[in-house]
């Protein structure tokens, strides 16, 4: 019973990330390729996702310090940063780097910066969504599948709020290779 | 195309029942997310995959063994490597499917994987849908050159098939279609003949810069419209090569010439306005004195020359190179419809001579002005909207290599002229084994898809792209460019524009290689194209002298065997230049007419 209700209660959090916009098709689309021979599919994705995007975050940042601003590098960046979040399904990250772009391409840099710190924030917001999605998830999973606790390997350097501590470490890491490249 | 239509074909089910299963696809994506979500959709295909996250990885993975993927998937956007650069050098070198990957759907970008070979393009995030059908390229491929193996036996009408359908707006769709619809036919009529064959999975032949030479030879020797399969095979002598490979890597060329001269004409019609003679002005050329008699000359359209002074690359073009574009721009006066194109493709072609003259050690650069001529079609070439601000760079190259062409082209319209300037270089790479040179040299032209890791491969690419772009070139001495240049991958833009539009140039200028054979406007192409050639042969007024004033200029580019433009290397170009226009003695002379619009009317056109 109780774990009926979990499972309502991770369909609901899920539903509510799509009705919010945090989620879009996409996400479906790396839910169906996830399968017996690929039972972690999404939460490796999105792992990875969040630990390779950390990097771009704060080169973005970076690059965001520099006077004068370098719009075309700023648009490069952002390009591949956009890029891996709509192959997740990142909905709201994708339309606040598309806002972000037509920035860049206004080479208007007051709205670059503040387009950028929305941009963070949906991500942030995002990550922390899914974190305890998957975190339900795999408390009701299939126990034997290991659970990374590895969406904590999210965190990143660029990340600076930690509160994300997704450490719900589990011995077993299917995303090993994640959690052997934390840092 | 169904797999019952093919398993209809001869001795074709067996390969191609396999294929939607199992097939070996080589994804390469630097995004990690994207790269395994590619993986995971790829593997529930039920392809075989592989991924990497570099581009040089993947192609040394595919140098290593090049029959052991079948496709190639590729994201646009990489650190390493431009997307574009490799999807060239995959099609020259192994002749594989490329599809292209991006987060961007803009359709410039797609018309740019599409000029540079892709066989398609899919917008991030991409469905599963999407890639289950990507097996079709790689079928798409085998039927391609089954057609043409069956081509051979009705040569002419293959071949203008296959022309003309490059020629058409999406030439490797069209003319896989229609081959297709053809080949099936003929699959299906000539029964069992081919199949052993056929049917077996042949090894691929990689067309060496030697190898291309002789091919672009024998082209020219036919004459582009003429130019069958299995002539050229005959012509070519060479043991081991089947018709198939010939007739794919024909409509490999005939492909790049168009878009060649699609380039050139691009950047002709880009040009604009400014002064021709101002332009000349620009183009320091050394030696190329002429490029202002060239202006001088009335047939120059002034108009038109003044475009491509107003590129900012004419500036730049220090080399006599640039001046060859110039020359270029005169051709245009030969049509005046197709004096845009011509000049552009003219001048493309001049500067293609300096580049190419320079490297080739072996000769080989001569391959590259082959290329080039035929494939003029300048209309086309004014679809080169690139100012030549992308072939100014080329003009800090002073290495002979392409850059030397490249800044010649400048004139014709910074795209066209980029294109050959980077069809040039790449020629010029081949004989210099060091296509690396060239990226160096290069400034960071983003118009220019150099890319060439290989020098080989690299100058056959860019001969390969040239001969496509330049599908209406007129009897361009093809023959000039070393097999090797000419790589396999005609099909590929990626030198897109600059390739083209080098071509353009160099098959303008290499066109008058009789020495002032061209007659009418098409003389002037010729001339530059000639100019090219003297240039690399050394001859230099050679050349010039063919057509009055253009020729002048050529001459004059060409000079002195293009010492004066190259630094070093021009005497490879020169020999090159000699090699094509030599050959080119006939088709030269025919150009009287419209330069080389049509892709088969090399010398007969004009």
């Amino acid at each position: 019973m109780e774990r009926n209700q979990m499972h309502r209660q991770i369909a609901n959090t899920r539903k509510l990330m799509f009705d919010q916009g945090y989620l879009d098709e996409q996400f479906i689309q790396l839910e169906e390729l996830q399968d017996g021979s690929n039972p972690n599919f999404v939460e490796e994705v999105v792992t990875l996702y969040y630990r390779d995007s950390a990097r771009f975050l704060s080169n973005l940042d970076q690059a965001l310090e520099k006077r004068p601003l370098d719009f075309s590098k700023l648009d490069n960046l952002m390009h591949q940063f956009k890029g891996s979040s709509t192959s997740i399904g990142a909905k709201k990250v994708k339309t606040e780097c598309t806002h972000f772009r037509n920035y860049c391409n206004a080479r208007n840099a007051e709205g670059c910066k503040r387009t950028f710190q929305n941009v963070k924030k949906e991500y942030t917001t995002l990550r922390k969504k899914l974190e305890a999605y998957f975190q339900m998830s795999r408390q009701v999973g299939p126990v034997e599948t290991a659970y990374a606790s590895s969406v904590v390997v999210c965190t990143i350097r660029y990340d600076t709020i930690h509160s994300l501590h997704l450490n719900i470490i589990h011995s077993n890491l299917p995303l090993r290779r994640c959690a052997a490249r934390s840092h | 195309m169904t797999v019952e239509e093919f398993t209809g074909s001869v001795g074709v089910s067996n390969e191609i029942d396999r294929f939607p299963i199992g097939m070996r696809v080589l994804a390469v994506d630097d995004d990690p997310t994207c790269l395994k979500l590619l993986d995971c959709l790829l593997r529930k295909c039920q392809y075989q995959v592989t991924t990497t996250n570099q581009a040089r990885t993947a192609l040394n993975m595919l140098r290593e063994n090049q029959n052991r993927f079948d496709l190639v998937i590729s994201d646009v956007h990489m650190p390493d490597m431009d997307g574009f650069k490799l999807l060239e050098l995959v099609g020259l070198e192994m002749d594989l499917p490329v599809i292209m990957l991006s987060g961007n759907s803009d359709p410039k970008l797609v018309m740019k994987g599409i000029t540079h070979g892709a066989c398609d393009y899919l917008v991030k995030p991409v469905r599963l849908e999407e890639l289950r059908n990507i097996w079709q390229h790689v079928i798409r491929r085998k039927v391609e050159s089954k057609s043409q193996s069956k081509s051979n036996n009705n040569q002419e009408k293959p071949s203008h098939e296959g022309g003309q359908e490059a020629g058409s707006g999406d030439p490797n769709g069209k003319v896989n279609r229609k081959r297709k619809d053809e080949e099936f036919e003929d699959l299906e009529d000539n029964g069992n003949e081919d199949d052993d064959p056929s049917t077996q999975k042949k090894p691929r032949v990689v067309w060496s810069i030697d190898l291309h030479r002789k091919f672009v030879a024998a082209v020219n020797q036919h004459g582009i419209e003429k130019a069958v399969p299995k002539r050229i095979l005959d012509l070519m002598n060479v043991e081991g090569l089947t018709r198939e490979n010939v007739a794919s890597h024909l409509q490999k060329y005939r492909l790049y010439l168009k878009r060649i001269s699609q380039q050139a004409n691009m950047v002709v019609a880009f040009g604009g306005s400014k002064d021709i003679s101002s332009y000349m002005r620009m183009n320091s050329l050394d030696g190329l004195g002429d490029f202002h008699s060239l202006s001088g000359s009335g047939r120059l359209p002034n108009a038109q020359l003044s475009s491509y002074s107003s590129s900012g690359m004419l500036g730049r073009l220090n080399s006599a190179t640039g001046m060859t574009l110039h020359s270029l721009t005169a051709p245009t006066l030969i049509q005046p419809t197709h004096t845009q194109n011509l000049t552009g493709s003219v001048s493309s072609l001049n500067k293609f001579q300096p580049v190419v003259l320079p490297t080739p050690p072996n000769h080989q650069p001569t391959n590259l002005f082959q290329g080039i001529p035929t494939s003029f079609d300048l209309g086309q070439l004014q679809q080169n909207n690139k100012p030549n601000t992308q072939l100014p760079d080329f003009n800090t190259i002073d290495e002979s290599r392409f850059f030397n062409g490249s800044s010649a082209f400048p004139t014709l319209g910074s795209q066209s002229c980029l294109n050959l300037v980077s069809s040039s270089s790449t020629f010029l790479d081949v004989p210099q084994p060091m296509s690396d040179n060239f990226h160096d040299q290069l400034p960071p032209h983003s118009s220019l898809n150099y890319g060439h890791t290989s020098s080989n491969n690299m100058i056959t690419n860019t001969m390969i792209g040239f001969g496509s772009n330049i599908t209406s070139t007129p009897s361009v001495p093809l023959e000039g460019q070393s097999e090797s240049q000419r790589h396999v991958q005609y099909g590929k833009q990626s030198y897109g524009q600059y390739s083209s539009n080098t071509f353009s140039a160099l098959v303008t200028a290499a066109s008058p290689p009789n020495g002032g054979g061209l007659g009418g406007p098409v003389s002037q192409s010729n001339d530059l194209i000639c100019g090219v050639y003297n240039r690399s042969n050394g001859n230099g007024p050679l050349p010039l002298q063919m057509n009055k004033q253009t020729h002048k200029s050529n001459s004059k580019l060409k000079m002195g065997s293009g010492e004066n433009y190259l630094p070093s290397g021009y005497d490879s170009l020169d020999d090159l230049m000699n090699g094509m226009m030599k050959r080119e003695q006939d088709p030269m002379i025919a150009m009287d007419g419209e330069f080389g619009f049509d892709p088969y009317s090399f010398g007969s056109s004009i």
